[in-house]
């Protein structure tokens, strides 16, 4: 097996192979000196400018996803949890490989204490997001160009790439149990110390993945994605002008879409080659001249691969990580399970698992629900109610859970439908009218829906001691009546 | 032969601590085995128990009681997930098996060695540790209305035994008992386990059996050592006995890849409750639950009294709410009583396949199901008429109330409506049953799960078939005759 250090000779000499071949396919052919003028007659401002801005804004916006991918596990502050993606791309600038994902899962595990394989995962579910979001942008846009053959190849491959990636992330996160069982007996063979690493690195998927089981995170991480290649396509839009060329979204969002999927082929630090190439021939296939689309090319490079890297740089001496102690962190991760005991029986660690997550306090739903099946109530006893009920919904399997709250869905439209209303925002006595329509009336899938909560609901208040005092005032209690007695 | 644990193994390893976990690892750390228990739930002290029954589901029951049983008639069912499994929420009430059922148990499983005689030592051994008694004293009211009504009706009822000897009446046999009355394992099995140096790890909840060919090496299992820090471990095991209870059992199996008979079967005792108005006080919140059973139609159908507090009559009474939330003022004049059935209907259990680790379960109920429920309405609530009861209110949606005996009668040629009832159990077994029927069952006559070396079960799970009584008895003979026999046998 090859030592450590050629491994790492032959990733930087096939990086340097790929950015070689792609210059060369870039240029060849290339009239330099028409290359020159159109550099002379460029106006690279205030477009450059702007693109830069849209791609701060891009970084911000990944930030902000990342901060929703990780609030699970902790609650990172939105800056850092940008310097953090933006560490990882100046680190992809710098280093061979793509190992700036490597080097942002480091960063991510120092600032917030997870495992590195889970660091890792929520990275890759990052890119594989990514790769979705370009992919639907890609489609986009060529609904509104020219219809080109090579365009048509990258977004059949991508596809192919990301489906297949996207179907494993849906398996871990949504039937863990399937993929920690596969880990177990496929590794059982290799003796208990594969099978340990393998269901360790398989449990820091499933909790790295467990975020997207929420529906509601899932969405908004989703759109978030959109939003960032959104604002990316738009860096590219914005350096259009720069060289004569019509200030077009489709055509830059297009340009943005197949460069971002050339570059995962492996070249030079900062994608030089691919990134100018794929570039290049996107902007040919729309009707621009080859020499005013390199130089185009050129100048998007720069202003993706300055600002960031500048911005990566001080991320970098903010936090005072070095690369090194990162990777050894990671390493340090990564080491054994240990054997310990725990009140005198043997075990043997394997991975630290998400934490269960109590529900959050009572949805304005809920409160509302509660305040119409009860009778009139302190706010603060139905806000009580409203939280227990809450937390025993959240406690159903996740199959009736979600089915609840489709139901529950489908009872606000139906509400706001018929009366032209919120349901939370109707006065008492006509929510009151509305709950019992639902909840009592004829039809049985209705009433099974609301079986639950009304029964959480009254269970809940008339345990309150208040409630009962109120029922039976103390001075009207008898001691225990008993027929005849010892 | 003694087997201590190495320092890198269990000896035997116990999951779940219910009547069935509990009597193993005391029987196998008395014989000098080296035995660990897991338990999900938590240990909790004496004062921690009798809370409101908001903070027990919370604290003592799977899901915080949100573990519905799904079908064309839904079912709700509550199990406990804490040291002691069930008989810690449970009413205490003593069964032996009674001798038609291990009859068939025989006839249908092949189940060897399990006849009334045969079980009998263990029977007595298990009444003696949780002296379980009668009551000794006078009845309160809830029961001796009860009793009025079985007596003017002429039927044969009869005052169960407790495993709750001392009962002071706190009516909180739901949400653990505070008193220390009510002999649940984490009183009077494990303590006494313990002490013959049997490990138990609570927190701590299995998620796999780790399997190598036909052996059983350990078990991949999350355990919460700290608030909010949850681990997953690997514990290696020589000898694993399976005793999470009638649902978890067979979800863990499944999970692991162990599916031959498992979880095919669930057995229950569907129960419908109702709630009688009487012209006297009853004050049944603040009683021990209605102590008699009536088992003149049994095993099909008995009738019996349940837990009451403000909060379940309300729920009780919510499904007819608009025109029977007004009772609410009478609750003092209220008990809560119910019918239950010897499911005959087909269920099964299976692990979530979307999200954690949860376990579906599903059950039909039976057209005889039906009927054996309907007819036991008709006969409840004509006896609770019969004892004195102004209303009868039962929990079916569309039949507020009975007043009057002929509309109690109806449903004995009538059905009851399916899409009304509100059904629940905290009975359920056979998802694991045992026997020499290789084509019915999981598991050999002693739990010993067939196709795999040191594997068992020892729970509910285990019972061939619903046993048409409180199961805990059953489980806690059963489990101790295979607990002596893998010490006679296993090497």
């Amino acid at each position: 097996m090859p030592s450590p250090r050629s491994q790492r000779a032959v990733i930087v000499l096939l990086g340097a192979l790929g950015s070689a071949v792609f210059l060369y396919l870039a240029a060849r052919r290339l009239d330099f000196a028409a290359v020159a003028a159109t550099w002379k007659t460029a106006r690279p401002l205030p477009w450059v400018a702007f693109a830069v801005v849209c791609y701060v804004a891009g970084q911000l916006v990944r930030g902000l996803r990342l901060r929703v991918l990780v609030r699970r596990e902790t609650a990172l502050p939105w800056l850092t949890a940008t310097n953090i993606v933006v560490i990882g791309y100046a680190s992809n600038n710098v280093f061979p490989a793509r190992l700036g994902e490597l080097v942002r899962a480091g960063v991510l595990v120092e600032r917030t204490g997870m495992p590195f394989g889970e660091a890792l995962t929520i990275t890759f579910i990052e890119r594989l997001l990514d790769g979705m979001a370009i992919l639907v942008v890609l489609v986009g846009a060529a609904a509104f160009s020219l219809h080109a053959d090579t365009i048509d190849q990258v977004a059949k491959l991508a596809a192919v790439i990301f489906g297949g990636a996207l179907l494993v992330v849906v398996v871990g996160v949504f039937v863990p149990n399937v993929l920690l069982g596969a880990a177990s007996r496929l590794t059982a063979p290799l003796g208990a110390k594969w099978r340990d690493r393998a269901l360790r690195i398989t449990t820091h998927i499933i909790n790295g993945g467990a975020c997207l089981r929420d529906p509601r995170t899932a969405l908004a991480v989703s759109l978030l994605s959109l939003v960032v290649w959104a604002l990316e396509a738009s860096m590219f839009v914005c350096v259009l002008p720069a060289f004569g060329i019509a200030l077009r979204f489709p055509l830059g969002a297009l340009a943005m879409s197949v460069t971002n999927l050339g570059i995962l082929v492996p070249s030079t630090p900062g994608y030089i080659g691919p990134f100018h190439y794929f570039c290049q021939q996107t902007l040919m296939t729309q009707g621009i001249p080859s020499t005013q689309a390199l130089a185009y090319a050129v100048l998007v490079h720069l202003a993706f691969y300055v600002p960031v890297t500048a911005w990566g740089a001080a991320a970098i001496l903010r936090y005072g990580v070095e690369v090194g102690r990162t990777v050894a962190a990671a390493r340090a991760a990564r080491t054994a399970p240990a054997s310990k005991t725990v009140d005198g029986v043997p075990v043997h660690f394997i991975a630290h698992v998400e934490p269960a997550h109590g529900a959050a306090g009572p949805g304005e739903l809920m409160v509302a629900l509660a305040e119409a099946f009860l009778p009139p109530c302190e706010p603060r006893a139905a806000r009580e109610v409203a939280a227990f009920m809450e937390g025993q919904i959240a406690a159903l399997p996740p199959s009736l859970r979600t089915m609840f709250h489709l139901g529950m869905t489908f009872f606000r439209f139906a509400v706001r439908v018929r009366h032209v209303s919120s349901f939370c925002g109707m006065p008492i006595e006509r929510r009151r009218a509305v709950v019992d329509a639902w909840a009592f009336g004829r039809i049985a899938l209705l009433r099974q829906l609301f079986r639950p909560v009304r029964s959480l609901a009254v269970l809940a208040y008339y345990e309150r001691p208040e409630v009962v005092r109120a029922l039976a005032p103390a001075d009207s209690r008898p001691r225990l009546a008993v027929v005849g007695g010892k | 032969m003694s087997t201590p644990a190495s320092a890198e193994r269990v000896d035997v390893l116990v999951i779940g601590s219910g009547a069935g976990g509990a009597v193993t690892a005391l029987e196998l750390a008395s014989a000098g085995r080296g035995v660990c228990v897991l338990e999900e739930g938590a240990r909790h002290q004496l004062a921690q128990y009798g809370a409101g029954s908001l903070e027990a589901m919370e604290r003592l029951y799977r899901r915080r009681g949100m573990t519905p049983i799904t079908g064309p008639v839904p079912i709700g069912y509550v199990e406990g997930a804490c040291l002691g499994g069930s008989t810690e929420i449970n009413s205490g009430f003593w069964h032996r098996t009674p001798r038609e059922v291990l009859l068939r148990y025989e006839s249908q499983f092949e189940l060897q060695d399990a006849s009334p005689e045969a079980l009998a030592p263990h029977f007595d051994w298990a009444e003696k540790r949780l002296h379980v008694s009668l009551r000794g004293r006078a009845w309160p009211k809830s029961t001796a209305v009860f009793s009025r009504g079985i007596e003017a009706m002429g039927w044969s009822g009869q005052e169960v035994p407790r495993a709750a000897s001392g009962c002071q009446d706190s009516n909180t046999c739901a949400t653990g008992c505070p008193k220390g009355a009510k002999q649940g394992m984490s009183r009077a099995i494990l303590p006494d386990a313990e002490r013959a140096g049997a490990r138990i790890l609570t927190g701590c909840r299995a998620r796999m059996l780790l399997t190598s060919k036909r052996r059983v090496t350990g078990v991949l299992a999350e355990i919460e050592r700290e608030p909010g820090v949850r681990e997953m471990i690997r514990i290696d095991a020589d000898h694993v006995f399976v005793c999470a209870g009638p649902t978890e059992t067979p979800a863990l199996l499944r999970r692991s890849g162990i599916k031959y008979h498992v979880g095919e079967t669930l057995r229950i005792h569907p129960m419908l409750k109702v709630v009688a108005r009487f012209p006297e006080r009853i004050d049944a919140h603040e009683s021990v639950l209605p102590l008699i059973q009536v088992k003149e139609f049994w095993p099909e159908v008995s009738l019996g009294g349940g837990f009451f507090t403000p909060g379940h009559l309300a729920m009780m009474l919510s499904d007819n709410w608009l025109t029977t939330r007004g009772e609410m003022a009478s609750f003092r004049n209220m008990a809560a009583y119910y019918v239950a059935v010897r499911g005959t209907g087909d269920g099964h259990v299976r692990p979530s396949r979307v999200g954690d680790a949860t376990t579906h379960l599903r059950y039909d109920l039976s057209e005889e199901d039906h009927i054996n429920l309907s007819h036991g309405l008709a006969r409840l609530a004509t006896l609770l008429l019969a004892a004195g009861a102004e209303e009868v209110f039962p929990t079916v949606y569309g039949i507020p109330t009975i007043r009057k005996e002929l509309d109690a009668v109806r449903w004995l040629d009538e059905r009851l409506p399916r899409t009304g009832l509100s059904l629940t159990t905290v009975h359920a077994f056979s998802t694991c049953p045992i026997g020499e029927r290789q084509d019915r069952c999981a598991a050999d006559s002693f739990g010993k799960v067939f196709r795999w070396e040191n594997l068992h079960v020892n729970d509910a799970s285990m019972l061939p078939d619903s046993p048409g009584v409180n199961p805990q008895g059953t489980v806690m003979a059963l489990a101790r005759r295979n607990a002596l026999r893998f010490k006679d046998t296993a090497s």
